[in-house]
């Protein structure tokens, strides 16, 4: 009684809404002004009638393809603190979606980044293209930029801020590939020496056994800081993943005063650095004390010091007692 | 001739070399590790890494099995300075290093099968193998295994403490071996405590 009741007011909502934001027109690509900030969110309520965990347990109709839906299930919270949040959903989605049964023709529909990212995609494809991922024909047909970026829950690194969250959330990009034998197989060419039976995935701790704690190294640093080229400070990372071969393998990349973290995952906090409380890098350390890099150059000046003093304090004594000694020496003859 | 006593059983000598070895080998990795520079390279970093990760989970094993032979054979007792007047003893001990040693005076305290130590060292060798020792050992296996170290320590990462811990109670060590193995050439003759330590046999002055 109750859930049907339910339903009932979820389906006149989610058409009130569809017909309501119908009418209104989908915003500009930079929807700042917060009166279409907020039509926007109203408006995408209607598609978040579906397609959200909410849509999911109260369906407001009863002929939709369940299984899919729960494939396509976002957070509203989610999307609102995304790149993408203050959009309408059919600034992308075009308007093949706004009744359902969804138009045949919608996904072909669906705008390109470079649509609105014309620049950033005309620097980026070049690198992108250059990649292992666009090595092979069949694995690059695959690929797009929603491959790795969520366009309903990604956040810029700028915005996003903590490293931690970052390295999180573009490692999850790789993971979901490299860390599941059913998503790899999807994508994966057929291997070399066995034509006809795909590339196996190889174990990802496995790959980087060379590397102490990879656990803890892929929860603080990202994969793109050891596949992806060097740039020059202040530049966006590039697109292009490198081969294996060419992979960053030295530890001192990172693990040292100058380390290139400052320049990747750290690049946009760097400017705020300011040696608290004296330590090198300190920028680093708010989030993670990365051995070699996070020093307190006084502390060890210290440390150094004693140590020294300790040295030189009993080569001082062995020295005393050695001309006393032979002075007893003589004094006995 | 000589009078010689027998001081150290071999566990005491089998242990006090292998942790030498261990705590030399922890050491020249570890600074290897937190001065990691390329322009500096002592051992190369992925490697002092793996060694210092080993040896390091020894020591803490030889450690354990220490504390566990030490309450087993009564040789904790050793440790204990005992009063009365510790505080004068280590008073007149620490005028001989300074100046009985070059006037060639004899040892103020004879050396017995009931105290190997003399008050000095008794406490010297209390602060580092129950203080220093353990605080080591434990912000090194919080460091191997981060998950449990602390996640915040005031607006920096929780590692913080536990690695400059780490690294002060390293240096202190340090110290101690560099002034512990000078002190090993006060003995009969520069060589005759190093001979001890082998042998177990000690040679009274
Ligand atoms: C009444 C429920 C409902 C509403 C409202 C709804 N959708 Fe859907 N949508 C679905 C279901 C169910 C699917 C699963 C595939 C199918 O059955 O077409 C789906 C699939 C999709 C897909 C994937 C299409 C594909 O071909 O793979 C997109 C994109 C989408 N919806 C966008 C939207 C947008 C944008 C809105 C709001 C303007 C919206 N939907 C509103 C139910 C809904
Ligand atoms: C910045 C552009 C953009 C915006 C804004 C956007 N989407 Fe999408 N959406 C995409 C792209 C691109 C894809 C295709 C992803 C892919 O190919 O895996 C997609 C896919 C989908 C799908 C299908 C997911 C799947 O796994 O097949 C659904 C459902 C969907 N979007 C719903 C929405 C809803 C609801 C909103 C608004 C809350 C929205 N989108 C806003 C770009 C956008
Ligand atoms: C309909 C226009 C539109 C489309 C299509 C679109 N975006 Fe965006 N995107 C925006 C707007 C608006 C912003 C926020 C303003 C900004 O920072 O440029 C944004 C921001 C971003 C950001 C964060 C800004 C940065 O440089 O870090 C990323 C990353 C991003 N988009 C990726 C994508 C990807 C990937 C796609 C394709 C799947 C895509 N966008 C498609 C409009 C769009
Ligand atoms: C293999 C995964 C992958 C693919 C495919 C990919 N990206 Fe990215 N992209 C990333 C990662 C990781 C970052 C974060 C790097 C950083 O912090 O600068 C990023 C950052 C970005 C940024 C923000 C930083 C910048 O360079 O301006 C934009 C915009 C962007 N990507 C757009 C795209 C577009 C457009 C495409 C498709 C042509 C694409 N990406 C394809 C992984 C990918
Ligand atoms: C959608 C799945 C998918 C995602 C996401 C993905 N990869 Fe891959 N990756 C593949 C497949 C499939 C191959 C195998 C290509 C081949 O056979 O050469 C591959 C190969 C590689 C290789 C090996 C190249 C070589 O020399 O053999 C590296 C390195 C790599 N990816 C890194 C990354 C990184 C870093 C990311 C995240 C920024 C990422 N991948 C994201 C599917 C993915
Ligand atoms: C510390 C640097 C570093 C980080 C971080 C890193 N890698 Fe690697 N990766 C390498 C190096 C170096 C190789 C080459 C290994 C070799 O040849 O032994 C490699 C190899 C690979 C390969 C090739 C496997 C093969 O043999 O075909 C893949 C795939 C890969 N990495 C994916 C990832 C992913 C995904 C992440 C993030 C979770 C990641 N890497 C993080 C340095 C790194
Ligand atoms: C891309 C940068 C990067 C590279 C390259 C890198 N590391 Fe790290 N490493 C980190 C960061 C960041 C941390 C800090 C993790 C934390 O917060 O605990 C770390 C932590 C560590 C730790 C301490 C982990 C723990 O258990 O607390 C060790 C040991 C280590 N790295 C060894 C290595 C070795 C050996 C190599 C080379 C084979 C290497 N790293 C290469 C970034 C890197």
């Amino acid at each position: 009684m109750f859930r049907s009741w339910r339903k009932t007011t979820a389906a006149v909502a989610a058409f009130v809404a569809c017909v309501w934001s119908f009418q209104a027109h989908a915003g500009d690509a930079v929807a700042a002004d917060p009166e279409v900030v907020e039509k926007n969110r109203k408006a995408n309520e209607a598609c978040f009638a579906c397609h959200s965990e909410f849509g999911f347990k109260n369906p407001p109709r009863t002929d939709m393809d369940m299984k899919k839906l729960a494939e396509t299930l976002y957070d509203p919270k989610v999307f609102a603190g995304s790149n993408h949040g203050t959009m309408d959903c059919r600034q992308c989605h075009g308007q093949g979606y706004n009744d359902y049964p969804h138009s045949e023709t919608g996904k072909s529909e669906t705008s390109p980044c470079s649509e609105c990212h014309a620049t950033k995609v005309a620097r980026l494809e070049p690198q992108y293209d250059a990649s292992v991922h666009a090595r092979l024909e069949s694995v690059k047909a695959k690929f797009t930029c929603a491959t790795c970026h969520d366009p309903h829950i990604d956040l810029g690194a700028t915005l996003l801020k903590d490293p931690l969250k970052i390295a999180v959330q573009d490692n999850k990009a790789c993971l979901e590939c490299h860390d599941s034998d059913e998503v790899f197989a999807k994508y994966a060419a057929d291997d070399d020496k066995t034509p006809g039976i795909k590339k196996k995935r190889p174990n990802i701790d496995t790959i980087h056994e060379w590397l102490p704690n990879t656990k803890r190294h892929w929860q603080t640093v990202r994969c793109v800081e050891c596949h992806t080229p060097e740039v020059k400070a202040n530049r966006p990372l590039s697109h292009e993943i490198l081969d294996k071969e060419k992979a960053e393998k030295n530890c001192l990349s990172c693990h040292s005063a100058n380390s290139s973290l400052k320049t990747r995952l750290y690049r946009h906090l760097v400017k705020d650095e300011q040696d608290r409380l004296g330590f090198t890098n300190s920028i680093i350390l708010s989030s993670s004390y990365v051995i070699g890099a996070t020093r307190h150059p006084l502390l060890d000046k210290i440390v150094i010091g004693l140590v020294a003093l300790t040295l030189g304090g009993v080569l001082l004594h062995g020295a005393i007692r050695i001309v006393f000694a032979i002075r007893r020496k003589g004094k006995k003859q | 001739m000589s009078d010689r006593i027998y001081l150290l059983p071999l566990w005491i000598r089998l242990w006090h070399w292998t942790n030498a070895l261990l705590i030399i080998t922890l050491a020249v990795t570890g600074i290897s590790l937190h001065f990691a520079d390329p322009k500096l390279p002592l051992v190369e970093f992925a490697l002092a890494a793996r060694i210092h990760d080993i040896a390091g989970l020894a020591l803490v094993a030889l450690y354990v099995l220490f504390v566990i032979a030490n309450i087993v054979t009564g040789n904790w007792w050793q440790y204990v300075p005992k009063p009365p007047g510790v505080l004068e003893r280590c008073v007149k001990q620490g005028r001989w290093y300074m100046v009985g040693i070059f006037k060639g005076e004899p040892h103020p305290y004879r050396v017995s099968e009931e105290a190997n130590f003399n008050a000095m060292q008794a406490i010297a060798y209390w602060v580092i193998m129950y203080v220093v020792m353990p605080v080591m050992l434990i912000t090194g296996l919080l460091f191997l295994y981060p998950e449990f170290a602390p996640d915040r320590f005031f607006g920096f990462d929780g590692l913080l403490p536990v690695a400059i811990l780490h690294y002060l109670t390293g240096a202190v060590i340090i110290m101690f071996m560099i002034a512990h193995i000078y002190l090993g050439t006060t003995g009969k003759t520069a060589t005759s405590m190093f001979k001890t330590m082998f042998t177990g046999w000690y040679e009274q002055h």
